[in-house]
């Protein structure tokens, strides 16, 4: 009852919803801010208003339906079926706010070290920026798939699919086995997970020190420990909460929220998202020289 | 567990509404939100590409200088799921674009809107591309 309590608190808090609520959109209101506009201002104090005004003030419209809210799937043997095109899930800007913390919680966390790391870091040298992986729990505003093998019977593999960040996927190893206990440090680190109930749960290790938690620069070592527990709620919506442990850089773990929900939009597939082929960031605020 | 999610789905709901307002994301470091800029021009070049497809203006600036605007929009996928094609801006389109400066680079925008020669208007973002409206 009290986990139950403190999830629904921490979904309160969570003030970063990447799409609409089903409930709104059926009001026949306009969509919410996505995420990114709602913890509009984390950098620059509190949000102006756009000159230009919404969407429909220049005549305009965004596709953005809502997600179902049916019961959830199952595949024949009973378990949940994770089928669908999700997005959503993860922290973009900050971590902290998305993640449903109380303001300051990181700060009063981080160690020296991590501090010292936290505060050097500069926007230009965001990985994400650079195309590199986004690591755990990171998300994008693009969708993403899981996908078992096999389906007939007890899955071996998990993958998550992702369109964003550079269009790659993550391995969960599903067999049961355990973490190697040498492990060469990577990006998305090495995934193993089962189900607990209606909860996928993935645990991490691995990790290389290299992916910022979000654009703020939140840091963490190769000593981060993941847990994830994905939980489909209805059709339409999946609960994530993941607990990150990682004593190299912060005194004890702490558990952040999110939520994924199906895109939503009729015969929505992944497309290819090929970040480098013409990334162009920083010439627009003048820290990297134009070459068109 | 059906209280736990009637309250899931009232939280959504007081999340709903929301004004438009500047967003995180490289959006704010990159282009200036009180910036705005609308030009009238001929379409030089498209690049249907990540990670922000791009469109290229030919446009003369106010001494009457010939010169080319370098416009950002979402991505392609982005794009494609509100109803852009990589063809719905071909070379030699006269346009006129409103969107946002960058905040040092000249002639380099953030395209909020595109009006193509026969009327249509364009959205050149969509949900969490950081610009103002993003969501919206």
């Amino acid at each position: 009852m009290t986990t139950r309590g403190g999830i629904v608190a921490s979904l309160v808090c969570s003030i970063s919803i990447a799409y609409s609520a089903s409930i709104a959109a059926q009001r026949g209101g306009a969509a919410p801010a996505g995420g990114n506009a709602r913890q509009g201002g984390a950098r620059q104090g509190a949000p102006a208003p756009d000159p230009l005004g919404g969407v429909a003030a220049l005549g305009q419209s965004v596709k953005r339906p809502p997600a179902p809210t049916g019961p959830v799937p199952r595949l024949p043997d009973g378990t949940v079926d994770l089928s669908g095109l999700w997005v959503g899930g993860g922290p973009t800007g900050d971590i902290e706010r998305e993640g449903g913390l109380k303001p300051g919680t990181l700060d009063e966390l981080m160690k020296p070290e991590a501090k010292k790391i936290y505060a050097s870091r500069k926007e230009e040298d965001n990985p994400h920026y650079q195309c590199m992986p986004m690591g755990i729990p990171r998300s994008t505003p693009y969708p993403f798939r899981m996908i078992q093998t096999p389906t007939h019977k007890k899955a071996t593999h998990l993958f998550i699919l992702q369109e964003g960040n550079i269009h790659s996927y993550r391995q969960v190893f599903m067999d049961g086995r355990q973490h190697p206990t040498e492990l060469d440090p990577t990006w998305w680190g090495h995934s193993i997970g089962h189900f607990e109930g209606d909860t996928l749960v993935i645990d991490t290790v691995g990790f290389n020190d290299k992916s910022w938690f979000d654009n703020k620069g939140h840091p963490h070592t190769e000593q981060l420990h993941t847990i994830e527990r994905w939980t489909r709620i209805d059709e339409g919506h999946m609960a994530v909460e993941v607990t990150m442990d990682d004593p190299g850089a912060y005194t004890k773990p702490f558990t952040v929220h999110f939520q994924a929900r199906l895109t939503g939009l009729p015969g929505d597939e992944i497309m290819e998202y090929i970040c480098q082929e013409n990334n162009q960031y920083g010439v627009a605020q003048g820290i990297k020289p134009a070459d068109k | 567990m059906r209280t736990k999610f009637g309250i899931l789905v009232a939280i959504f709901s007081l999340l709903g509404s929301g004004a438009a307002v500047f967003a995180h994301h490289s959006f704010t470091t990159e282009y200036d939100g009180s910036k705005t800029f609308n030009i009238k021009g001929t379409v030089s070049k498209v690049e249907w590409t990540n990670p922000h497809a791009r469109f290229y203006v030919d446009t003369t600036d106010e001494s009457g200088k010939m010169v080319t605007w370098n416009m950002e929009l979402a991505s392609p996928s982005a794009l494609a799921r509100n109803g852009w094609t990589s063809r719905t801006l071909k070379v030699g389109d006269q346009v006129t674009v409103t969107g946002y400066a960058a905040k040092v680079a000249q002639y380099r925008g953030d395209a909020r809107s595109v009006v193509t020669a026969d009327g249509r208007s364009l959205f050149g973002g969509a949900s969490d591309d950081g610009r103002p409206d993003a969501g919206q």
